[in-house]
């Protein structure tokens, strides 16, 4: 059983990683991947260890020696008053065949006993009574129940306040603030020269013609194409239209039509100049470089051209099953 | 087959080891020989480490359970006094393994700001004061004890425990040294704090599992009479909690490295995870930790013989496994095992059988003469 609620911790808090690191709260953590066992291990071991120590310290406790006993047969005794008060007693448990109860009664009555009681033990009761439940589950209610009102309450009103101060107060510094770990007092350092955030390399082609010679970097695969179609759905949809066809709707508050991308001239255009007008906008159109990623942005090039394809399909395009 | 029969046997075994020993330097490189002679050196001198632990242990703690025992543990460890001229000739191998004695090794930085610690003179010092003092604590524990077999001196005892806490220091130093210098150093770029405590582990498993192997030999003769299955049980117990510590212990070392992850550091594991060496560390973890784990959970396991030995045997072949797996990797040449590493075993499994036979042979079984074996044997759980 022990080893059973061992194995029940270690799966608990495997779990319990799992799915903060996993969907929680997942956190790079020092450029590991999010499922790295390694980490994990610390946690499951101790994990491991409590739940088993907690079985065997409390299963001695309740299932063996089924604590609490509070109908001791001792308690029964006629002298009990006594026994508590100014009297001493000598209890002797005999089994009724190893020990003889007449003649150890013998012995004491020599011995100068005051008053000698014979208890009967009455049976045990079964290891796991309906009523020992009802005490455990009772029991395991009320704590939490007592536990998470304090830890609310406490929280609620005795809020930040020395000592408990609740990680606030930490050796760091914040956003913002002066410092003096550098010459110039600022907390914050603008960043080297050169600098380049991860997944934003500088885009520095100017002209639309020069972006021809950029490949989409993406397969055309469902996956790819899905994204694409929900991008452009946000983002692009709400002047091209969901077909791309151009919808007249913004035509007078911004003066122009806005494209037609399934057009002969767009159809004809290699995909980097598609990508460039995302990156540098066109005409009324700003550019969508903070919207959208890179990922992004590729995904519904090739989303265009599924439009494309499908609003000008031809014959050969239908399956041969397919056609009428 | 006789006794002598078979002493006539293991002597054959060694010598026609040592002729495979002896090709191997002048057939398959002085690298390769040297390589397996520290293998098997410390394979064997950590068993005899360990076995000197255990009977200083039982001193430090005052046990008396152990008592009737005790006289297992002190024969093996003169296994550690016959490896002690096996070190001092290891030291030939400095010029050939270790790349801090070559002057193109030194280039490295890392390695040349540790020449304080790894020059030649100073190993050289250190290994002859390690093996001094684990002679001299040899002396005091085992052949005292041999010795108040006849003397039946009290005195013994308080000497004894006297001298077991400071030999408690030197074991820690000495065996911390062992593994920094004899197999730390064969990658000196490389460093970690934890691993005189990792090597301490597997010595000690090793010891526990060759005792009670030892144990169980003896009482299957019937020279140990009157030990009960309640004296076996504990050692079972040892060998359960202290596979414990071993696979804490390196996991903890891997652990910290893998966050960590700095060059000087993991470069070791990478070694030793890529390739073949990766299954290996999956195999070294099942049997050093899973198997003895589960295979001693239940508590009959503890005392029946059947099933501790195949544990305990398991346990040993973990521990030699494990030396393989640290040492080995230096020679940079993936699974490396042919006729010189058999020959090397041969070799030093049969010399070292016919020293424990030996050491077996002579004396009493059991310390006769020490006033607490009537309460040892009285032990009951």
């Amino acid at each position: 059983m022990v080893f059973i609620m061992g194995l029940i911790g270690a799966v608990a808090a495997m779990g319990f990683e799992l799915w903060t690191e996993g969907s929680d709260y997942a956190l790079v953590t020092a450029g590991k991947p999010h499922f790295s066992w390694q980490a994990f291990v610390p946690i499951m071991f101790e994990v491991t260890v409590l739940f088993a120590c907690f079985t065997s310290g409390l299963g001695m406790l309740f299932l063996l020696n089924r604590l609490p006993y509070f109908r001791h047969p001792m308690l029964r005794s006629k002298s009990m008053p006594h026994i508590t008060r100014d009297k001493f007693a000598l209890a002797v448990e005999a089994d009724g065949q190893t020990l003889d109860v007449d003649a150890i009664a013998a012995i004491l009555r020599e011995t100068g006993a005051q008053a000698i009681e014979v208890i009967e033990q009455p049976a045990p009761p079964g290891l796991i009574s309906p009523n020992f439940l009802f005490r455990v589950v009772l029991g395991i209610g009320i704590s939490c129940l007592v536990a998470g009102c304090l830890t609310y309450w406490g929280v609620k009103l005795f809020p930040v306040s020395i000592p408990v101060v609740h990680m606030l107060d930490q050796p760091r510094l914040d956003p913002q603030r002066a410092g003096s770990f550098f010459k110039d007092g600022f907390g914050m350092q603008m960043p080297v020269p050169g600098t380049v955030a991860r997944g934003q390399l500088p885009y520095t082609i100017q002209k639309q013609e020069d972006a021809a010679v950029l490949a989409n970097p993406l397969p055309g695969s469902e996956s790819v194409l899905r994204k694409g179609r929900q991008t452009f759905n946000t983002y692009c949809a709400v002047c091209h239209g969901l077909l791309g066809t151009g919808e007249p709707m913004l035509t007078a508050t911004y003066g122009a039509k806005p494209a037609n991308l399934v057009a002969e001239k767009i159809r004809d255009y290699p995909d980097g100049m598609i990508y460039h007008v995302i990156m540098a906008g066109k005409n009324a159109m700003p550019s969508y470089t903070a919207d959208l990623s890179g990922e992004e942005r590729w995904s519904v090039v090739h989303y265009v051209r599924v439009l494309q394809r499908a609003l000008n399909a031809k014959d050969e395009d239908i399956p041969k099953e397919a056609r009428k | 087959m006789n006794r002598s029969g078979a002493a006539k046997i293991l002597a054959l075994g060694a010598l026609a080891g040592l002729v495979g020993v002896l090709a191997t330097g002048f057939v398959a490189g002085w690298e390769r020989f040297w390589v397996n002679w520290i293998f098997w050196f410390l394979f064997f001198l950590t068993i005899g480490l360990g076995c000197l632990f255990i009977v200083a242990l039982e001193h430090v703690v005052g046990a008396r359970w152990s008592v009737p025992l005790r006289r297992v543990p002190e024969r093996l460890s003169s296994l550690a006094v016959l490896m002690a001229p096996a070190a001092l000739l290891g030291l030939l191998s400095l010029r050939v393994l270790y790349p801090w004695t070559s002057s193109e090794g030194l280039n490295d930085p890392v390695v040349a700001g540790k020449t304080v610690w790894l020059n030649v003179p100073f190993f050289v010092v250190r290994v002859v004061v390690c093996v001094g003092l684990w002679i001299l604590a040899y002396r005091i524990f085992v052949r005292g004890s041999a010795r108040q077999d006849h003397d039946k001196d009290p005195r013994f005892n308080v000497r004894a425990r006297r001298f077991a806490p400071i030999f408690m220091v030197i074991f820690g130093i000495t065996i911390t040294i062992v593994g920094f210098d004899w197999i730390s150093s064969l990658e000196p770029a490389w460093c970690s704090d934890v691993f005189g405590v990792y090597i301490f582990a597997g010595t000690f498993l090793a010891g526990l599992a060759v005792t009670t192997l030892a144990v169980l030999y003896l009482m299957a003769r019937g020279r140990l009479p009157e030990v009960a299955p309640d004296h076996v049980y504990n050692l079972g117990g040892f060998l359960f909690a202290f596979t414990v510590f071993w696979a804490y212990i390196g996991f903890a070392q891997y652990l910290l490295m893998w966050y960590a992850n700095m060059p000087e550091e993991v470069f070791w594991y990478k070694e030793r995870l890529q390739g073949f060496w990766g299954p290996l560390v999956l195999v070294l973890a099942v049997f050093h930790f899973f198997v003895p784990f589960l295979a001693l959970i239940p508590r009959d396991a503890k005392t029946e013989p059947k099933r501790l030995i195949w544990v305990a045997s398991l346990m040993l072949f973990a521990h030699w496994l494990d030396l393989y797996w640290m040492i080995f990797p230096v020679l940079g040449k993936g699974l490396v095992f042919s006729w010189p590493e058999l020959s090397f075993g041969v070799f030093f499994v049969t010399s070292c059988l016919l020293w424990i036979r030996r050491a077996m042979s002579r004396g009493a079984d059991m310390p006769v003469g020490d006033p607490f074996l009537k309460a040892g044997l009285e032990f009951r759980l």
